[in-house]
């Protein structure tokens, strides 16, 4: 293996060698070091194919060194789809290739490159229509052969935590090149709060990769620094603001309404939202096209400087040129210091460059070939050779032997963020590129994206736009001198062949586009879609403006009409990880003030909403039977409640709720259904006049954020005089359920517990232990059973009290599994699970809690309206017989074959020893008696009767004792 | 939805904060007819513009407002307490007015 590591270089100093390190690409060790890339560490190890092309599997290696193609995509540590041309290497990273089987080397697929001619033009677009028979044939042929990363769905092999960070600055400067630094000095001399974000490890932009010396700036000291060092003047004066924060190697993907900006670094997202944003993203090569210009061995203008500067890596041997500005001269001249033997420079322009870099290009005895341009690459797996000619593309002038190509044909301005910050690039004719035009509030731009220029002139750029940025003001206007223009390009040479590939992501030839055109599909919108260029993982970062201008030049249309289409996020490839990162800080977890006590005795929690709830403390079935023979207390402190007072309070209740209640009496209770202005029940609860005008409602936990939000919606737009307080946090409760439970409250309290003093749905006053309380006589569980309310402060001291007094009866909390099965037993709905967005109160079995011969109420139009309809479907109550399989929720009922209902609670009832539930089914299966068969979810029917009643106590003996 | 809105109570916050309740419209009275009831819960007007809409303070003052918002790209807002609408939604924009 050749050593490519350049010792020095003719006329620039390398950086100091960085430490070495070792990783593996495809299980081979490599050695690197630590200031590499990935890319740039194969490429100093000889290793030139990294992937294989999407549709035909053609040889792919290092491009630009820009991270915006797909060819440079790889698995690293097990994370797909990462930029390996903008990742730094890790001591012992696992670098995998993607698109390759069994190596990007010999790759089995490689077969179709041969089938060029034979898969059509539009092959993706007419494969996804017609004939449908072909479209799994089609589905399976994509998914292996394109195989663009995998994720591993064990999450064995990647063993990261993700975070989210945020950032609020005045001013987010994206970009940290020469103008970006000079906008983000700008700023901070203004005081203002300002973030830079640089992708690369390092800032300075382009400047790092020059050899060129800073003239003519309006900061003195800059000047006869070279741009490297005068970017780190910048920067070193930039550290010295307090009110600067500098973020490198972070990624700026999407740009969102009101200047929200997301950015990945490594693992983690930032999220800032900044008061102005500056995008300073510079400008790239531009893709030229030519016979065979997707070879390994072909690479960008700044591709070869990027390498040959920052990685001290010798990007070839015997290089050909090819470029149409002065910028060229300075390309080749770097390849000269790094000992690659430039064997022809071939610039399209008629007059020589005058530059110095052109003289020494010149005096090393590297000819200039005027008025000339590539024809075509030469090489299979890599570069051995160039054809070069006219740029009318119909002469050829000579044939050399090189391993590595040079394109340095002009650059385009990186358009991506300030698309998806809704800039319509307009197309600059002198130029020959797209360029920014009128940018909408609070968003500037500065730099390269406008056109190069030199150092000196992004600086007073930046300056003026980072103090316009600071100051609210316009966005000054961008000037180029006219040596700085680089005029259109050379003409892409369509001479021979079939491999000129204008999008390499997606494997799009020029032919594949003419044949499209032909076919009628003959706008950029059309041809782009038709053909699928600039649709792949580069989302025409790469390819845009080639794209644009090719589809321009073949359909005879202006390029001024062949506007690029918006660019979407993101920008670069983002790991699901990093999206999806924690974030708990903004979801509170709600704990009842009882939740210690919970732990300590075992319980398991599940999310109810915000609230962690008690599941079980162990054994459910163990649970409800023991409340069931003695006695069992509940958490029930997660229910809403909320205090109706006010001069309209009993007028508010009527409003909302459907049932009458100007009649409940003071220190009664009664049930109710919540009836949305469509008629649909959405919730229930229990409304307890606790004292004279003032009612108490309590609701179901998941809703209670909801239902208070909506009360004080209909306080706001009606004229009812009403105060709600909100005492779901204030007061925590307790359900002591079963037949002990009088009981164990008669030790408790000191007022009447007798049925005749406290009857079934009445509410009473009390003090526990001098704690004033409100005392419930309620139950969902179908036992003698009360609900105690009191002030959550004193929610230890009241359980641990309850239990201690408790203890002769045996008493046992149970958890909300339990609650679900003894609620089941008694047949009461859960809104939610039972009923859902088209329930029908009256089907669901709660029209008595509707009394719709009432003045105004909500839903009362819609109720009339499903009275008139009537009944079509009913939830019923129904048990199996003993030893029945226990169907899961959600299941089908049959009758003849045909789905006529569904389960939608189900479980096994530990006290009754049969299976029961609650089903929809249609009215002709719901009458008491009728046999229901119910599909199980492996297959095989169980029988169930349908109930009249609750399954347990019917009657409601117990809970009336 | 990324965009700022504006609480009357607690000032510009991420919209994120806040929850949606759909068109501002007029509730139909009782005596009308059912066409009209099915109208205002099931008929919106979607409109590619500008239009009202009510908005909820979730995650901070818990209040409901009124916004004047272009739901083509968020931007222009006005926002406001439901008692201020007679001043700030002109009749010809009032539906059903
Ligand atoms: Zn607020």
């Amino acid at each position: 293996m050749p050593d490519k590591r350049l010792s020095s270089h003719a006329y620039i100093s390398l950086s100091e060698c960085d430490q070495a390190i070792a990783f593996t690409f495809n299980s081979k060790v490599i050695k690197a070091r630590s200031d590499d890339t990935i890319a740039s560490a194969l490429h100093a190890a000889g290793i030139g194919i990294l992937s294989r092309s999407f549709k035909y599997h053609r040889p792919r290696g290092l491009y630009d060194g820009y991270g915006l193609g797909a060819d440079l995509l790889l698995a690293v540590d097990g994370t797909p789809n990462v930029r390996g041309d903008k990742t730094r290497v890790e001591d012992g990273m696992d670098v995998r290739s993607q698109n390759a089987w069994p190596s990007p080397d010999f790759d089995a697929m490689a077969v179709n490159n041969t089938l060029v001619p034979l898969l059509p033009n539009g092959f993706y677009y007419k494969m996804f229509h017609r004939p449908k028979w072909l479209w799994p044939i089609a589905e399976k042929f994509i998914r292996k052969a394109a195989g663009i990363g995998a994720i591993d769905t064990t999450g064995e092999t990647v063993d990261t935590r993700y975070e989210k960070r945020y950032r609020f600055p005045d001013i987010c400067v994206i970009g940290g090149g020469p103008a970006g630094l000079a906008s983000c000095l700008a700023a901070c001399q203004e005081g203002k709060h300002v973030l830079l974000v640089e992708e690369d490890p390092q800032l300075g932009g382009h400047s790092v990769h020059t050899a060129t010396k800073v003239a003519n700036c309006q900061d003195d000291r800059l000047n006869g620094l070279s741009e490297q060092d005068a970017a780190g003047a910048i920067w070193d004066e930039l550290k010295t603001y307090k009110n600067l924060e500098i973020l490198t190697s972070t990624v700026v993907f999407a740009l969102y309404e009101d200047n929200l900006i997301a950015a990945q670094s490594k693992h983690d997202l930032y999220k800032i939202r900044a008061g102005a944003v500056i995008l300073a993203p510079g400008a790239t090569d531009r893709h030229l096209v030519f016979e065979n210009n997707d070879i390994p061995g072909i690479m960008t203008g700044r591709g070869v400087e990027r390498l040959i500067t920052m990685h001290g890596v010798k990007p070839g041997t015997r290089a050909v040129v090819i470029g149409n500005h002065d910028g060229v001269y300075h390309t080749a001249m770097l390849l000269q210091g790094a000992g690659v033997e430039v064997l022809v420079v071939a610039d399209s322009r008629s007059d020589a460059a005058t530059t110095e870099a052109a003289r020494i290009v010149n005096e090393n005895g590297t000819p200039i070939q005027p008025l000339s341009t590539i024809h075509a690459a030469k090489g299979r797996k890599s570069v051995n050779g160039a054809v070069i000619g006219d740029i009318a593309g119909k002469v050829e002038h000579a044939s050399y032997r090189c391993d590595l190509i040079v394109i340095a044909a002009g650059f385009k301005p990186q358009l991506s963020l300030l698309s998806m910050g809704r800039v319509q690039p307009g197309w600059d004719e002198e130029r020959q590129v797209f360029r920014v035009e009128k940018l909408p509030d609070g968003l500037y731009s500065t730099g390269d994206v406008h056109g190069t220029a030199s150092f000196a002139q992004l600086y007073k750029e930046g300056k003026a736009v980072g103090l316009a940025a600071a100051q609210g003001a316009e966005q000054p206007q961008s000037v180029r001198s006219k040596e700085d223009i680089i005029v259109a390009l050379p003409a892409d040479i369509p001479a021979k062949g079939k491999h000129h590939f204008i999008c390499k992501c997606m494997d799009v030839t020029r032919a594949e586009a003419c044949a499209s055109i032909a076919e009628g599909f003959d706008r950029v919108e059309t041809l782009k879609r038709y053909t699928s260029m600039g649709m792949g993982p580069c989302q025409g970062k790469m390819c845009y403006e080639a794209v644009a201008r090719l589809a321009a030049e073949d359909t005879g249309l202006s390029t001024s009409v062949a506007v690029p289409t918006t660019v979407r996020p993101p920008y670069i490839p983002v790991s699901f990880g990093v999206l999806a990162g924690r974030s708990q800080h903004l979801i509170p977890i709600r704990r009842t003030a009882m939740h210690d006590m919970h732990q300590q005795a075992g319980a398991t929690f599940l999310n109810a909403g915000q609230w962690k709830r008690p599941h079980s403390y162990g054994d459910v079935q163990r649970e409800a039977r023991s409340m069931r023979e003695g006695l069992g207390i509940i958490d029930v402190s997660t229910l809403g409640k909320l205090g109706i007072s006010g001069p309209d309070a009993i007028d508010f209740l009527q409003f909302m709720l459907p049932g009458k209640f100007r009649k409940l009496a003071t220190g009664k209770i009664r049930y109710s259904a919540m009836i949305g202005e469509d008629g649909i029940l959405f919730e229930d609860g229990t409304l307890a006049h606790v004292k004279e005008g003032y009612y108490y409602m309590s609701t179901t936990t998941g809703n209670q954020d909801a239902i208070r939000s909506l009360f004080w919606w209909w306080i706001v737009t009606t004229d009812f005089d009403v105060k709600i307080d909100n005492l779901g946090p204030i007061f925590a409760a307790v359900n002591i359920s079963g037949k002990n439970s009088r009981k164990l409250l008669e030790k408790l309290v000191d007022i009447d517990m007798s049925t005749e003093g406290f009857p079934y749905m009445s509410t009473r006053n009390a003090t526990i232990n001098g704690v004033p309380v409100m005392l419930f006589r309620i139950g969902f569980t179908g036992e003698l059973s009360y609900e105690i309310h009191f002030p959550s402060e004193y929610g230890e001291a009241m359980w641990t009290h309850i239990m201690a007094e408790g203890a002769e009866y045996s008493i046992k909390p149970f958890g909300i599994e339990t609650q679900r099965i003894l609620r089941l037993e008694k047949g009461h709905l859960l809104p939610g699970i039972d009923t859902d967005a088209l329930t029908n109160p009256y089907e669901a079995g709660v029209g008595f809690t509707i009394k719709d011969n009432k003045d105004d109420f909500i839903g009362k139009a819609f109720l009339k309206n499903f009275k008139d309809r009537g009944i079509e479907n009913k939830l019923i109550p129904y048990k199996l017989s003993a030893g029945d399989a226990i169907p899961s929720d959600g299941v089908a009922i049959l009758k003849a074959g045909k789905i006529t209902g569904r389960v939608t609670s189900s479980r096994m009832s530990p006290i009754l020893g049969y299976g029961i539930g609650l089903a929809w089914v249609n009215v002709d299966q719901s009458t008491p008696g009728t046999k229901i068969a119910i599909r199980l979810a492996g297959g095989g029917d169980v029988i169930g009767e349908v109930l009249d009643h609750a399954a347990y106590d019917p009657e409601g003996v117990l809970l009336k004792s | 939805m990324s965009f700022m809105l504006r609480c009357p109570n607690c000032g510009d916050r991420h919209v994120a904060e806040f929850s949606f309740r759909g068109e501002y419209l007029q509730r139909p009275q009782q005596e009308d007819e059912f066409a009209s009831w099915a109208d205002y819960v099931y008929m919106k007007e979607n409109v590619q513009g500008k239009h009202f809409e009510w908005w909820y303070h979730g995650s901070g003052c818990q209040r409901w407002f009124l916004a004047e918002r272009d739901t083509t790209d968020n931007t222009t807002q006005t926002t406001f307490w439901f008692d201020d609408r007679p001043r700030l939604i002109n009749r010809e924009s009032e539906p059903d007015a």
